[in-house]
């Protein structure tokens, strides 16, 4: 079980290695960094972090990886062992250092690995979607939501419509935070 | 009998009965326009305890980490309605041991707003005076003197106060104050509705413009009687450096914005923050706004109920929806 999931990870890696490394990074180190080093906010691809839990998500981005369902490559996943481990600080942290969206992803509630992780974590994710509000970042560029392991199509969706979202509004020229 | 004289008659009865090793409450600062908390160990000087309308701080925060000498000490302190609220946030979450704490409640009918009297005056104030219930005297140190009514001069948390009396205390100073209907009327918000009618971009230059005068004094993490991780606080964390040690107003908001989600549930915006920012700040607000929401989402009252525990420490199947 365990050895499964390690390869599953590696593979979801490799998938997003390959596409991230032909879209987003070359780009950025050339003429799109050149632009918004101007001050313009040119045409850079948008960067997205990704918050996801490695039992329900993480997986889940694996299965739309091994199924070959076309993603946008703006996406950076990082894998927490659960929802519940997410502290909001995480999601401001990436606003800080310039992400121009965040998607925080976890199991569906009831299917926590670790049985209430999730319930806990919602709690604190519908007061940090309204905080973030508050602060004048607009909402398509923050959204938690719940994708299964099984869920690769889903998957696909969410962050297609995440990214469609937010390369609608272009790359982040914030302010404040 | 005045509620002052309550205050030292239940300070010295409790030191000279040995329950408590000291007590906390307000004394004269420097001239009688500034009060401090003060710190009394002997029954025989209970008589520089005072209760005025400049009485503002929050004593709870001195009970609020392991800070008493010895550990075990046990502490009398006087406690405001707001005050009581956030001491029964801390009880709550079991922060506090209710067994050593001796809790004097003072019925409070509005504290002033020191800074609101100094921004009309050029000079210095040296005297503040309260000859009778609603009126305020300000003498400055050239001897100008002006009268203003209590009511124009309050602190804005005091304008919307709905718990004038202590929700918790052994002893009261004095009759009750008169009590809002609270079944009525929720909380009134309308003090941050100007910033949420304000567009995104607007929202952003006004946090950008505010918080780059922020200097990292850490004055509201210290005085926040609700704040208590501070000895291992992620805002001063050099190793991870979760917080970057540049200031500015995107590092600075980032440090606001944690504490108030590491207050979430406890924070009763009681103002203290707001009143301790050296640059004057409204961090107040960014509270205000969290409790609303929190309120919105669940109808708490942050530090109302004392066998309540609060929101993000538990989870209700039944009626959370979030994010369905």
């Amino acid at each position: 079980m365990a050895d499964q999931t390690t390869t599953q990870a590696n593979d979801a890696a490799v998938v997003a290695g390959d596409t991230a490394a032909a879209g987003t990074i070359d780009a950025a180190s050339g003429a799109g960094a050149a632009v918004a080093a101007d001050g313009a906010a040119g045409d850079r691809p948008v960067k997205i972090v990704g918050i996801v839990c490695n039992w329900c998500s993480y997986a889940g981005a694996d299965t739309a990886g091994t199924g070959r369902f076309k993603q946008p490559p703006n996406l950076r996943l990082i894998r927490v062992p659960c929802t519940g481990r997410v502290d909001p600080l995480f999601a401001l942290k990436a606003f800080e250092k310039g992400a121009d969206g965040v998607l925080i992803s976890g199991c569906h509630p009831g299917d926590c690995h670790y049985s209430e992780g999730n319930y806990y974590a919602r709690r604190k994710f519908e007061l940090l979607e309204r905080m973030i509000h508050h602060l004048g970042i607009p909402k398509e560029r923050f959204r938690w939501t719940w994708v299964s392991a099984s869920e690769g199509q889903r998957w696909q969706q969410v962050v297609t419509e995440f990214v469609a979202g937010v390369e609608k509004l272009g790359p982040r020229e914030g302010r404040a935070l | 009998m005045s509620r002052q004289d309550h205050i030292r008659e239940f300070a010295a009865q409790a030191l000279a009965d040995g329950r408590v090793d000291y007590f906390i409450g307000w004394k004269q600062g420097y001239n009688s326009s500034e009060v401090v908390p003060a710190f009394v160990k002997d029954p025989a000087d209970v008589d520089q305890l005072i209760w005025t309308p400049l009485c503002h701080h929050n004593l709870v925060t001195f009970i609020k980490r392991n800070m008493p000498d010895p550990a075990d000490a046990k502490i009398g302190l006087c406690v405001k309605g707001c005050d009581s609220r956030t001491l029964v946030a801390l009880l709550q979450e079991e922060l506090v041991d209710k067994e050593k704490l001796y809790v004097v409640g003072v019925p409070c009918d509005g504290i002033v707003d020191r800074r609101k009297l100094e921004k009309e005056f050029a000079d210095e104030l040296v005297d503040i005076a309260f000859p009778e219930r609603g009126r305020v005297v300000v003498t400055t140190g050239k001897g100008e003197t002006r009268e203003f009514a209590q009511d124009d001069v309050l602190l804005d948390v005091c304008g919307r106060c709905r718990y004038p009396n202590a929700l918790y205390a052994d002893d009261v100073a004095g009759p009750l104050e008169a009590e809002p209907d609270r079944e009525e009327s929720g909380p009134d918000w309308s003090d941050i509705a100007d910033f949420e009618n304000l567009s995104d971009d607007e929202k952003q230059a006004a946090l950008e413009r505010v918080y780059a005068t922020c200097i990292r004094c850490f004055a509201c993490v210290h005085v926040c009687p609700v704040c208590v991780c501070w000895d291992k606080c992620v805002n001063r964390s050099r190793e991870p450096e979760l917080v970057a040690q540049k200031v500015g107003a995107k590092e600075n908001l980032l440090f606001q914005m944690i504490h108030m989600f590491h207050v979430a549930g406890r924070c009763t915006s009681c103002g203290a923050c707001d009143r301790a920012c050296p640059v004057e700040i409204p961090l107040y607000l960014l509270h205000r706004k969290m409790n609303k929401e929190i309120y919105d989402m669940f109808g708490f009252e942050p530090g109302t109920k004392l066998d309540e525990k609060p929101v993000f420490q538990l989870f209700d199947l039944a009626t959370d929806h979030f994010g369905d």
